[in-house]
């Protein structure tokens, strides 16, 4: 095994070499694994390893290479799965107490894909809890305590997807599993300097996967860059009669391949001026180099605006519904005072009061929204903007109040299912990454990974790596 | 007939009656009535009778007494579960929630705006053998409930 490099090679580049036979899956995970042991537990980025999985895994696929059956570019690859996707065997705790024992006796969909193209579960990555859907107001509301930023433990990674944003950007895994219902992929991708695939809605099942807010729940990738979230997303996208919110066969699926021409079709991007109201100067420094180097390889780059209306609040209210009514026994029995952060111990006992006509209001107004948007993309592909108008925030830090700013790109793409990816794309003067995010069409999961394949073919944001001692 | 005497008044009076005054008694002001501030000081968690809350956003009447009509429900119920200060925050988490639901019912809808619902029938399902159990979410099937507390070992969820 060659040096501490390896770690932090894209799922592309090992393939390459696990196809080649030139870098055994064995040795790469139990690599992982002694790195994830040293550093794991440091910056609470897994609830639980799975050595003795990710070992009789990675010895199939070792075996099955060797006998010239490769299934393809997760074939031997180590990830994390957040840990509140169903594998069957293995605690499943949704980051809280009161679910701290649950065992579940078969695997979630997306494992189940990632079973099918060989990759190699190295643990559950440790996650908010309840994937922050009864709220929270401090990184540490999590059964693992708060996840630490690898680029600098003294702050947060984000949440809800804390564990994956962290394994990834530390070496701990190759790729990870996130999901998303409001930010919980764009925002860890963002301070944690990875690339992170929100996709549409409906592309992944979400069978055996924590339900938060039914109608806004989605699975993506976690990993090294746009290319590498393309080929786990091909993995992981299908319908899936299991559940019910996926798309039909033809509008799930996605195949990827790296042959596909980033100049396949000139993206007409639009710059968003309102999705942040303000800031960080450190991070609106970066945002503007962003914005200047995607000027270059898009000349077609023009100022755009987001609709104006209530729909952050649509989102919010949809959200906080559907998770009271997720939680409802949570709340009844009382166990939801289990929790750890004080705001998620009561704050679904308010929602639960939410109206059900204020619910359909929302979903009134979310079909309106629907429509905009599509207006929108009518004269726009992609739509960019800092993923984040923050870096990473200390890890005492009040949420409630510190980011509580709006966020109407991110109420709005998740109220429509847009598909999202966040690619690093500098740092602070703090050395504290920054993101740059796209959003598209729904359906349209090519379009940002084709802009953002193109931005990491110019830019090297997302070959760095901190250093870990 | 067996009606109510005539001085009396019905249970949904009553609460109706009730509301009205609690959300009365939350926004007058202390010195206007010391009757009304009495019933609010009542209602209040100690601290915050004695200040009002900072920060927190100005609501019509008809906002406030939703909130406290919200605040009265969650603490009908669930209330001596909650300590003063959560109790408080309640409060506070309730009224914070008024202003975002006045913009969306102020956002103009028409009679033929359908909302982003509706019915997927179910046309394919598995096949499974007929001694399966029903399908489960992992949300359902391990959801605690207030007669078997989940912090013990969880039954393990069927397959569907």
């Amino acid at each position: 095994m060659a040096g501490e490099e390896i770690y932090y090679l894209s799922v592309t580049e090992l393939a390459k070499r696990i196809e080649g036979k030139k870098l055994s899956p064995v040795e790469l995970t139990q690599a992982y694994l002694a790195r994830c042991e040293k550093f794991g537990p440091r910056l609470n980025a897994y609830a639980r390893l799975t050595p003795e999985l990710a070992l009789a895994q990675a010895q199939a696929a070792e075996k099955e290479i060797r006998r010239g059956h490769y299934r393809g570019p997760l074939h031997g690859i180590p990830y994390a799965a957040k840990d509140l996707l169903a594998v069957k065997g293995v605690p499943t705790t949704w980051g809280a107490k009161p679910y701290a024992n649950q065992v579940f006796d078969y695997d979630a969909t997306a494992i189940e894909h990632l079973n099918r193209a060989g990759a190699v579960l190295l643990g559950k990555a440790s996650m908010i809890e309840l994937a922050g859907g009864m709220n929270y107001r401090f990184a540490s509301a999590s059964l693992q305590g708060e996840a630490q930023n690898p680029w600098n433990t003294a702050c947060w990674t984000c949440g809800s997807s804390s564990g994956s944003g962290a394994a990834v950007a530390a070496g701990l895994a190759a790729f990870a599993i996130g999901t998303e219902t409001w930010g919980s992929i764009v925002c860890p991708s963002a301070f944690c300097g990875v690339s992170g695939l929100r996709p549409t809605y409906g592309r992944v099942s979400r069978f055996g996967a924590m339900a938060l807010a039914p109608s806004m729940d989605k699975i993506g990738p976690m990993a090294r860059s746009a290319e590498d979230c393309a080929r786990i997303f091909a993995v992981l996208a299908g319908h899936d009669p299991k559940d019910h919110g996926t798309l039909p066969l033809d509008k799930a699926a996605f195949t990827y391949s790296p042959s596909m021409d980033l100049k396949a079709r000139a993206l007409r991007v639009g710059w968003l001026t309102n999705a942040w109201k303000t800031m960080e100067p450190g991070v609106a420094k970066v945002i503007d180099a962003a914005e200047k180097t995607l000027r270059r390889y898009f000349p077609s780059v023009r100022h755009t605006t987001l609709p104006q209306g209530p729909f952050e609040d649509a989102a919010n209210i949809t959200m906080g519904i559907e998770g009271a009514a997720t939680f409802r026994s949570l709340l009844r029995s009382g166990q939801v005072s289990e929790l750890a952060d004080p705001l998620g111990q009561i704050n679904g006992y308010v929602n639960e009061q939410l109206s059900g006509a204020d619910y359909l209001q929302a979903q009134r107004v979310r079909e309106i929204l629907q429509r905009k948007m599509a207006d929108l993309f009518d004269s726009f592909d992609v739509l960019a903007t800092a993923a984040q108008p923050i870096a990473a925030t200390p890890l005492d830090f009040n949420l409630e109040t510190g980011l509580a700013f709006p966020d109407p790109l991110g109420g709005i793409g998740n109220l429509c299912g847009l598909p999202a990816l966040a690619v690093p794309c500098g740092f602070t003067d703090q050395h504290l990454p920054v993101g740059l995010q796209f959003v598209a069409r729904a359906g349209d999961d090519f379009g940002v990974i084709q802009a953002a394949r193109t931005f990491q073919a110019h830019t090297d944001w997302h070959h760095k790596h901190p250093r870990l001692v | 007939m067996d009606e109510k005497p005539a001085k009396g008044i019905s249970r949904r009076e009553f609460a109706r009656r009730a509301a009205i005054a609690s959300a009365v008694a939350s926004w007058a002001p202390v010195n206007a009535a010391p009757i009304t501030a009495a019933i609010a000081a009542a209602s209040l968690p100690a601290k915050q009778a004695q200040q009002p809350p900072a920060n927190l956003p100005k609501l019509s009447p008809e906002g406030q007494a939703e909130v406290e009509a919200r605040v009265q429900a969650i603490l009908g119920q669930y209330g001596s579960r909650f300590s003063e200060e959560q109790k408080a925050d309640i409060r506070r988490l309730c009224t914070l929630v008024q202003p975002p639901l006045d913009r969306l019912r102020a956002y103009a809808l028409a009679n033929s705006d359908s909302p982003a619902l509706y019915l997927k029938p179910l046309v394919e399902r598995e096949k499974k053998p007929a001694a399966a159990a029903p399908a489960k979410s992992p949300a359902a099937s391990a959801a605690p409930s207030a007669n078997a507390p989940p912090a013990a070992k969880t039954p393990a969820a069927k397959k569907p």
